[in-house]
């Protein structure tokens, strides 16, 4: 068992964080030479100050007419993201493990907010999936590859959780975790979760298309 | 019966003495959970430690490879301080670059682990529900 956590904590590690970061940036790279050459003309009108307030109008809950306009996913998706990320890099644990490995250390949430952000993630995941199964509109439009990216992030936080309550074997399960956490990284950049990467350049595109050509908000 | 008296004393003295003296050198035979009061309230699970067994185990005779000295920032590995608790050096929220106590326990522990490829890494193995 002691090979195995090694071996995830180790090589497996490092090939996940290798593929997200190399990966993001392969992306980010190949998309912009894209759009240069398929989308010159809004490429020139991209523009630092439209692209700014449409990032940060979308970022205020309630504020775009998209987050108006449904309530309920507006909640869902502002506590889902905040906890997602949130969880991960302030949770105890991992920072047992930077300082384990690397001597860093930070500020970390006390275990049991994380253990109810958890919670949310997980109740997010359940209503995200309940949409797609549930309402016609959002279902005609789901594929597989939707339901991918539920699962790959909903699974290292059921794992996670299960392991910190140590409910099944704590072995297999922490190891489980680590995996699960490590094909999160590594799909990042290759599946329905790379709008983490695109998003900010996504509302830039609108934004700057909206304010520089089209003299409208796009919130 | 004047002279029994006086040699039930004695031996009772005696037998006080060997016990309280085979209790401080024994006392570590009792650890079987680590939960200094340093840190006040804990907020994992102890971590489960039978000094003793886990020694005997591990096939660790000398005691100097865990309860070493120093001072001033300096540790010393030679000199053996058995019976001293780790917080008496490795404060909880230290000044400067030094060990934390956390970070003392976790180093020397796991370090030891991870170079022999035996005895637990993760969290749960040590800080059982
Ligand atoms: C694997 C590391 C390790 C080894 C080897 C080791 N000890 Fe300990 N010992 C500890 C730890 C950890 C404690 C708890 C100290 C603390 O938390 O401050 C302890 C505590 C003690 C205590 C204090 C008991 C009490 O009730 O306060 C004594 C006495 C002691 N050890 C003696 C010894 C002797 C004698 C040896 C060698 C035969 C030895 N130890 C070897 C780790 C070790
Ligand atoms: C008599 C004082 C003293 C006691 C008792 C003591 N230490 Fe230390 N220890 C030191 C000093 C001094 C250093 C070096 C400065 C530092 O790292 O803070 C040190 C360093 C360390 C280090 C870092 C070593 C490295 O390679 O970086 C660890 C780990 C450690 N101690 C663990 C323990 C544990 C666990 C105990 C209890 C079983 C213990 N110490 C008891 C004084 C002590
Ligand atoms: C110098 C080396 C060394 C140090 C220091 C050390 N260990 Fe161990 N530990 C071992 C070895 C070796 C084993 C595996 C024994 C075996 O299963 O053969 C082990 C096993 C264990 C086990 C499993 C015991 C069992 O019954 O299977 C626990 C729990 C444990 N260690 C806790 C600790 C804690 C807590 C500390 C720090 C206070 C610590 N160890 C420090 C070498 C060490
Ligand atoms: C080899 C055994 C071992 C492993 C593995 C281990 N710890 Fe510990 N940990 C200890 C010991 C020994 C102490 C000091 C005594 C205590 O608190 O039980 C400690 C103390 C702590 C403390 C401070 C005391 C408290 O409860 O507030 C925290 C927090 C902690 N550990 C978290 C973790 C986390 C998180 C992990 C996994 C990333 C971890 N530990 C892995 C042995 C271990």
């Amino acid at each position: 068992m002691n090979a195995a956590y090694e071996f995830v904590t180790g090589p497996l590690a490092w090939a996940a964080w290798g593929i997200f970061l190399l990966g993001s940036g392969w992306r980010l790279y190949s998309m912009r030479q894209l759009a240069m050459k398929k989308d010159a003309s809004s490429w020139a009108f991209m523009d630092l100050g439209f692209s700014l307030r449409s990032i940060v109008n979308w970022l205020i809950p309630f504020n775009a007419l998209g987050w108006r306009k449904n309530p309920v996913m507006t909640v869902t998706t502002f506590a889902f993201h905040i906890c997602l990320i949130a969880v991960p890099v302030f949770l105890v644990a991992h920072v047992v493990l930077w300082t384990e490995f690397f001597g860093v250390s930070y500020a970390t949430l006390p275990d049991n907010v994380a253990d109810i952000m958890t919670l949310v993630v997980l109740a997010a995941c359940l209503v995200f999936a309940g949409r797609r199964l549930g309402q016609k509109e959002v279902a005609y439009i789901t594929t597989g590859k939707d339901w991918l990216a539920l699962v790959i992030v909903t699974l290292p936080f059921l794992t996670g959780f299960l392991a910190y309550h140590q409910v099944f074997d704590y072995q297999v399960m922490i190891i489980a975790h680590i995996v699960a956490g490590e094909i999160m990284l590594a799909a990042i950049p290759f599946t329905r979760l790379s709008h983490m990467v695109f998003a900010a350049f996504t509302r830039a595109y609108m934004g700057s298309e909206f304010g520089g050509v089209r003299h409208a908000r796009d919130w | 019966m004047k002279r029994i008296l006086p040699l039930l004393m004695l031996a009772a003295l005696v037998c006080t003495s060997a016990f309280l003296a085979v209790q401080t050198v024994m006392a570590q035979d009792t650890i079987t959970k680590l939960a200094p009061a340093a840190f006040g309230k804990l907020t994992r699970p102890p971590a489960v430690f039978n000094h003793d067994k886990h020694n005997e185990k591990a096939k660790l005779e000398e005691c100097v490879v865990c309860h070493h000295g120093g001072a001033d920032g300096k540790q010393d590995k030679t000199a053996s301080t058995e019976g001293t608790p780790c917080s008496d050096c490795h404060k909880v929220k230290p000044a400067g670059k030094a060990t934390s106590l956390q970070r003392a326990y976790h180093k020397q522990c796991i370090a030891c682990h991870r170079a022999k490829g035996k005895g637990p890494l993760a969290c749960g193995q040590c800080h059982v529900r």
